[in-house]
């Protein structure tokens, strides 16, 4: 593991109106991590998320990426930094007017100018990497919605990220495709990938992630290793979340 | 709230702009128009006199067809010719409505307007006049049935008098007969229609045209006006553009001539035999070409103007989501401006006022000013489409890092379009129906195709029927076509 933050939030904080979701959030990420958030809903994981890769614009505060400050970004620097760092939503947001095919080749064709035959030579052993080449033709909307959301982690890959962003990636699936999603997300980790992974999937988070973050009420209230997290809460409020849903 | 405000504010400032640019282009025609009279010259240079004309007025003007093929008959076209003859010129027939035949010699789109017009006081402000070429007289037509009930003008007080809008006749009827109801019509076809119908008691008309009814039909009975007028006011006469003296000159010796030699009476002799012609076959069989041609036009400008109206309709959508103020400002100025003003005002605004500027034959206007109206509707429609996809989408996109270009032209519109696929056929098939106003600068779509067949069967309510049944043909066609390509967009997603 290198030394240098991939990732550095410092005092991040995000306003909706007069609504704080975001109140005060410090924290680092460093290459070949792979970070879990969790906490209660409403306690403003999706939006610390979204934050990272300027989905959302922070009120106050920072977002560092490799030092730089990306609220100061240009359009093309936003771009530049969206493509090193893919996100996968939990409504997998395929686009339906494309094949999964061409879900996979628009952008590197797009943004990386890849020819024809490289995107493809790519999108088609990608989907064989998630196990869905033999879908690469038809259109999302016949795709269960595991398969759907593989076809989106493969979709990010395509653009060659050096990190990937999950927001709750399997809480819009049936409980028995949530396996094959976390088999490839486990995949990928192994791999080395930098991740940062919003989740209410605590066996993936206890057995994948380096660190898990405790969000609550807008504040990071614990950062752990899984572990201890699960075993020894030290927050109240984490102490009372985890035995909740080991009770549940 | 403040950033509403400012597009108001830029809105307002947009559209005076625009209203500014028309006004000042407006002197510089009027300075050129009376430099310098070269109104003869420029017709003999160009080999050909233009004639505007309303054809629905026998025996002075009317559509007759023959072997399939209609034309535009009538004594004031032979005088015409006569004239054209004598100038050395080829003589092109321009036909519309007759409320535009005055506008349509003052913006230049005619030499000279031709259609039984009475030199009134009020005119001679707007236009020269040639002197008077025939004198036809006052009458009013009534029906049959009322000859006992109404002997004379006298009798006619405080009862409903029909007139053509715009004519000496309206006028008449306004100040001369006491208590009288005047109701205008644009048309003489409708007006009889409304006398048979009993909804007026007499129609004031021209004595010539009122014997061509009486003639041809047998309900209808005619009695003098007896109105006491200035001979120089109650003629018809040819009028020009303000400061055609040359050319002014030049027409009123061919109509010396003409009256010295009594050509009129020969000229509403062969009128009369046309009409003669006309009434044989009044079945609307017999005017399939009529209806088909009428179909032809109608279909053309409604295809086109779709067409023209969904890229217009894109740009100003994209415009309208752009992030320059002044590109949004100007979307937004645009269809508030369009969705504001009627469909038949744009139409008479690009063949008349943009005539000015530039000559734009009859359908090109009304093609153009159609378009320019949809784009305003297909925007609106365009607009709530983009809305209509998921914000997931544009955020997917973003984050994979396409440009903002990209998202909308791969991902939004494409989803956009099948969301407003059944809206845009909703606009086409009512492009179909209203596409119908072009008719009144004389281009020859169903429903002007229509009107000649009224004047020329001197049936009213028929061919109306006929037009009625076409246009919901093609629009019962159109729906089904169109039901069919959104079900197959269903399958392919």
């Amino acid at each position: 593991m290198q030394n240098k933050p991939l990732v550095e939030v410092k005092k991040l904080q995000k306003n909706y109106g007069d609504t704080e979701v975001l109140k005060e959030i410090d924290g680092t990420v460093m290459p070949g991590q792979v970070i879990c958030v969790i906490g209660p809903s409403g306690s403003g994981k999706s939006t610390f998320l979204r934050c990272l890769n300027m989905l959302e614009k922070p009120t106050a505060g920072q977002v560092l990426f490799e030092g730089k400050d990306t609220s100061k970004f240009s359009e093309e620097e936003l771009t530049t930094l969206r493509e090193r760092m893919g996100m996968v939503f939990q409504s997998f947001n395929l686009f339906p007017n494309l094949t999964v095919l061409d879900n996979l080749k628009l952008a590197p064709i797009r943004v990386k100018k890849m020819s024809d035959k490289e995107a493809e030579d790519k999108a088609l052993s990608l989907l064989k990497r998630v196990g869905l080449e033999e879908k690469a033709n038809v259109y999302p909307s016949s795709l269960s919605g595991g398969q759907a959301q593989r076809v989106a982690i493969a979709r990010a890959l395509a653009m060659d990220p050096e990190m990937l962003l999950f927001d709750e990636p399997t809480s819009a699936l049936d409980p028995e495709m949530v396996g094959e999603v976390l088999a490839v997300m486990k995949e990928l980790a192994e791999d080395g990938m930098t991740m940062v992974v919003v989740t209410h999937e605590m066996g993936f988070a206890r057995e994948v992630a380096n660190e898990v973050w405790f969000m609550a009420d807008g504040y990071i209230l614990e950062k752990n290793k899984p572990n201890e997290m699960f075993e020894h809460p030290q927050n109240p409020r984490t102490k009372d979340f985890i035995s909740k849903i080991i009770n549940s | 709230m403040k950033a509403k405000g400012k597009n108001i504010l830029l809105t307002i400032v947009t559209l005076c702009l625009s209203l500014f640019v028309l006004f000042t282009v407006q002197p510089t025609h009027h300075t050129t128009a009376y430099a310098a009279d070269d109104s003869l010259q420029k017709i003999k240079d160009r080999g050909k006199i233009v004639m505007a004309t309303s054809p629905d007025y026998p025996p002075y003007e009317f559509q007759v067809s023959k072997n399939g093929k209609s034309r535009i008959v009538g004594m004031d076209v032979d005088i015409m010719k006569q004239v054209a003859k004598d100038l050395g010129v080829k003589l092109e027939i321009k036909s519309m409505s007759y409320d535009s035949v005055l506008v349509a010699v003052e913006t230049g789109k005619a030499d000279v307007a031709m259609s039984g017009i009475n030199p009134t006081a009020k005119r001679r402000q707007s236009v020269d006049f040639s002197e008077i070429y025939y004198n036809g007289g006052q009458s009013f037509l009534i029906n049959k049935t009322d000859v006992g009930k109404y002997k004379n003008k006298a009798a006619l007080a405080h009862k409903k008098i029909g007139a053509q809008t715009g004519t000496l006749q309206y006028n008449l009827a306004k100040s001369k007969i006491p208590g009288a109801t005047v109701k205008g019509m644009d048309k003489n076809t409708d007006l009889v229609l409304a006398l048979k119908t009993h909804k007026i008691d007499a129609l004031g008309i021209e004595t010539p045209s009122a014997e061509a009814y009486v003639k041809n039909d047998h309900d209808l009975a005619m009695i003098k006006s007896g109105y006491h007028l200035n001979k120089n006011e109650t003629g018809s006469a040819m009028a020009f553009k303000k400061g055609s003296g040359t050319l002014a000159a030049a027409v009123n010796k061919s109509i010396d001539k003409i009256k010295a030699k009594h050509m009129t009476t020969q000229y509403l002799a062969d009128a009369g035999k046309y009409m003669k012609v006309n009434t044989t076959n009044t079945s609307m069989i017999h005017y399939w070409t009529y209806f088909a041609k009428g179909i032809e036009y109608t279909l053309l400008i409604s295809a086109i103007s779709v067409i023209f109206g969904v890229l217009l309709g894109t740009i100003l959508a994209l415009m309208r989501f752009s992030k320059s103020k002044l590109l949004h400002a100007i979307s937004v100025a645009y269809v508030e401006f369009v969705r504001g003003t009627p469909l038949m005002v744009q139409v008479m605004f690009v063949y008349f006022g943009v005539g000015i500027i530039v000559n734009l034959p009859a359908l090109l206007s009304g093609i153009i000013a159609v378009s320019l109206n949809s784009g305003a509707y297909v925007e609106e429609i365009i607009r709530g489409g983009i809305n209509s996809v998921d914000k997931g989408q544009t955020e997917a996109s973003a984050s994979l890092g396409l440009a903002k270009s990209d998202t909308m032209r791969f991902v939004v519109l494409p989803q956009a379009l099948k969301n407003i696929w059944p809206a845009l056929g909703n606009e086409f098939v009512s492009l179909v129906k209203e596409s119908s106003i072009v008719s009144i600068i004389g281009v020859t779509d169903l429903i002007y195709q229509l009107n000649i067949v009224r004047a020329d069967t001197y049936r009213g309510v028929m061919p109306v029927f006929v037009a009625m049944c076409i246009y919901f043909v093609m629009t019962f066609i159109l729906t089904r076509v169109l039901n069919y390509f959104e079900g197959r967009m269903k399958h392919a997603k």
